[in-house]
């Protein structure tokens, strides 16, 4: 997902949950971040460089392929972008060191996800930022791995794109490139992706770098073949996932308000969007690079409020400046912590699974390292 | 990275520094030597390809292209162990081409993480070096041992890098508590 979703769409649903407008902001604003917190920024702001959520095209171009450098991007982009959905799934006939990376395979309304939005309940606004980011990126991320592979994330030339023609659709192959330099050409279908090498871990079979970006526009619809299923023709519906995305932040941040007791997977507050559905469909099935400007216009008729742009730098110096003992109260040392929870759950989870592709997580307390 | 995986990576880089250290000693031979390793590492990777397409890529699709990849690379690696006399300057050019166009990368690399608040010094450090080797080659284009002295400096540098991330540390520690 891009910033028109994580940063306005997550403010609009944070609205309908109730919170006030400035704990909004602080909730979109913590999502957005997630796609920002590189090592590098960390570096920059002399903070711990291992609460990482992000890695940037840079440092996955340095990042050592071996077993600690697979592990360490295993790491940031299952626990933050590709949440694994079943950490036990079978395949017939499937080796060990297949399941491992069959098993990470992304996808909504898993156990993990449940984890994920509890983790972030009674504890700090970016902790839901944080959450809520997680939540969102497993209906765009679907059916790819937040680990570098071949055999889950490849994609080949049978790649098509439902373009909406009159009440209906025509399908239209997409012709990736690999310019990141040149803009995606929604118009004739020209979109970048990464370039294919034979490499089963290599940092271009990372994610849903191999589809570029497509997938993470909200108006794509789409049908291709997954490399891990069988030849099986998948069908991608993003403007009816981003939709289900959104109304289930909507039920999760109201549970992490109080409203509800439990957090049940599977369950979406269409009610409290039904007056405003229309108008979110319109956005999020236009045909555009970006949606910021009608997601910022919605949410602004929506609170009433104005809505500031994502600024990057807006808490750097907070942090930066802030002595050692009181980093941790400031908005970017609630982050981190927040960072550092869900990456320990995840990792957690994957280890003992049985699966290595992540690291070894130990428990600290009461055990010698 | 678990405690095999420390002891095996460490064993590679021991016998690297040897290999290194004999091509130091005997470039001569060393020549014939270098080449024979090239031919066995094709091997090694093409029978690395049959492996992977029988325990993860049969499962991809499109995987069978791996089977035949696989099948080309061994076939390649004999052809290379077979020829192992060719004239030395193609495999000093190679080298040059090879050193100058990493450098060329790193360095450009380095000015990036720099442009970005990240750590560039050592990225740099290595563009440097690359040039500095590939300008060797070239300088010591007619000079038949450059060859094998580059390629050992190399093995060095890889078995220095393997030491060092046998030794990094590996398991998750956080300060909060443990999940449970």
């Amino acid at each position: 997902m891009q910033q028109d979703f994580h940063y306005y769409a997550t403010y609009a649903a944070a609205y309908l949950a109730g919170y006030s407008h400035e704990e909004c902001m602080d909730i979109c604003y913590s999502a957005e971040f997630v796609d920002h917190c590189s090592a590098t920024l960390l570096a920059k702001i002399e903070g711990p460089e291992d609460a990482a959520t992000t890695q940037l095209q840079l440092e996955l171009m340095d990042s050592p392929m071996d077993i600690l450098g697979i592990m360490e991007m295993t790491r940031i982009w299952s626990a933050f972008h590709f949440l694994p959905y079943d950490l036990y799934a079978e395949k017939k006939w499937a080796t060990k060191i297949y399941k491992n990376k069959y098993r990470l395979i992304c996808k909504p309304n898993g156990a993990l996800l449940a984890e994920t939005v509890n983790l972030a309940k009674g504890k700090s606004l970016q902790a839901v930022g944080l959450a809520m980011h997680v939540l969102a990126d497993t209906w765009a991320h679907s059916y790819f791995a937040g680990t570098p592979s071949q055999v889950i994330n490849n994609v080949n030339y049978y790649f098509y794109e439902l373009v909406p023609e009159g009440d209906g659709f025509i399908e239209r192959e997409i012709r990736f490139r690999h310019k990141k330099s040149t803009p995606d050409d929604i118009e004739n279908g020209l979109y970048s992706n990464t370039l294919h090498r034979g490499i089963e871990n290599s940092v271009m079979n990372l994610g849903h770098g191999r589809a570029g970006h497509f997938p993470d526009y909200s108006f794509a619809r789409y049908k291709y073949l997954p490399a891990w299923d069988n030849y099986k023709v998948v069908l991608k519906d993003n403007p009816k996932d981003y939709m289900k995305a959104f109304t289930q932040m909507v039920y999760a941040m109201k549970y992490l308000r109080g409203e509800y007791t439990s957090f049940e997977l599977d369950r979406y507050d269409t009610e409290a969007v039904e007056p405003y559905e229309s108008r979110i469909k319109e956005i999020l099935e236009k045909r555009q690079l970006d949606g910021c400007a009608d997601w910022k216009e919605f949410c602004q008729e929506l609170s009433g409020e104005t809505i500031e742009d994502f600024d990057l730098e807006k808490y750097q110096d907070e942090y930066l400046l802030a002595p050692k003992p009181q980093k941790g109260y400031a908005f970017l040392g609630k982050f981190i912590e927040a960072a550092y929870s869900q990456k320990h759950m995840v990792t957690d989870r994957i280890y003992k699974s049985g699966n290595r592709l992540a690291g070894i997580s130990l428990d600290i307390k009461g055990k010698k390292l | 990275m678990s405690n095999f995986q420390r002891i095996t990576s460490i064993v590679t880089a021991v016998f690297m520094l040897g290999f290194a250290i004999s091509l130091f000693i005997d470039p001569k031979s060393g020549y014939v030597m270098v080449v024979s390793v090239l031919g066995i590492a094709l091997i090694g990777y093409g029978v690395g390809t049959l492996i992977y397409f029988f325990t993860m890529a049969r499962h991809m699709v499109g995987g069978k292209l791996e089977l035949y990849k696989g099948v080309i690379l061994t076939e390649f690696g004999y052809l290379a162990y077979s020829a192992n006399d060719i004239p030395r300057v193609y495999v000093i050019i190679y080298l040059a081409v090879l050193h100058l166009f990493e450098g060329v990368v790193e360095v450009l690399r380095s000015g990036e993480a720099k442009s970005q608040g990240g750590h560039w010094k050592l990225k740099f450090f290595h563009g440097i070096v690359d040039f500095a080797l590939a300008v060797l080659c070239i300088i010591y284009i007619r000079k038949t041992n450059t060859a094998v002295f580059i390629y050992a400096i190399g093995l060095v540098y890889s078995a220095a890098m393997r030491i060092a991330g046998a030794l990094r540390k590996s398991a998750i520690v956080y300060d909060d508590s443990p999940v449970t």
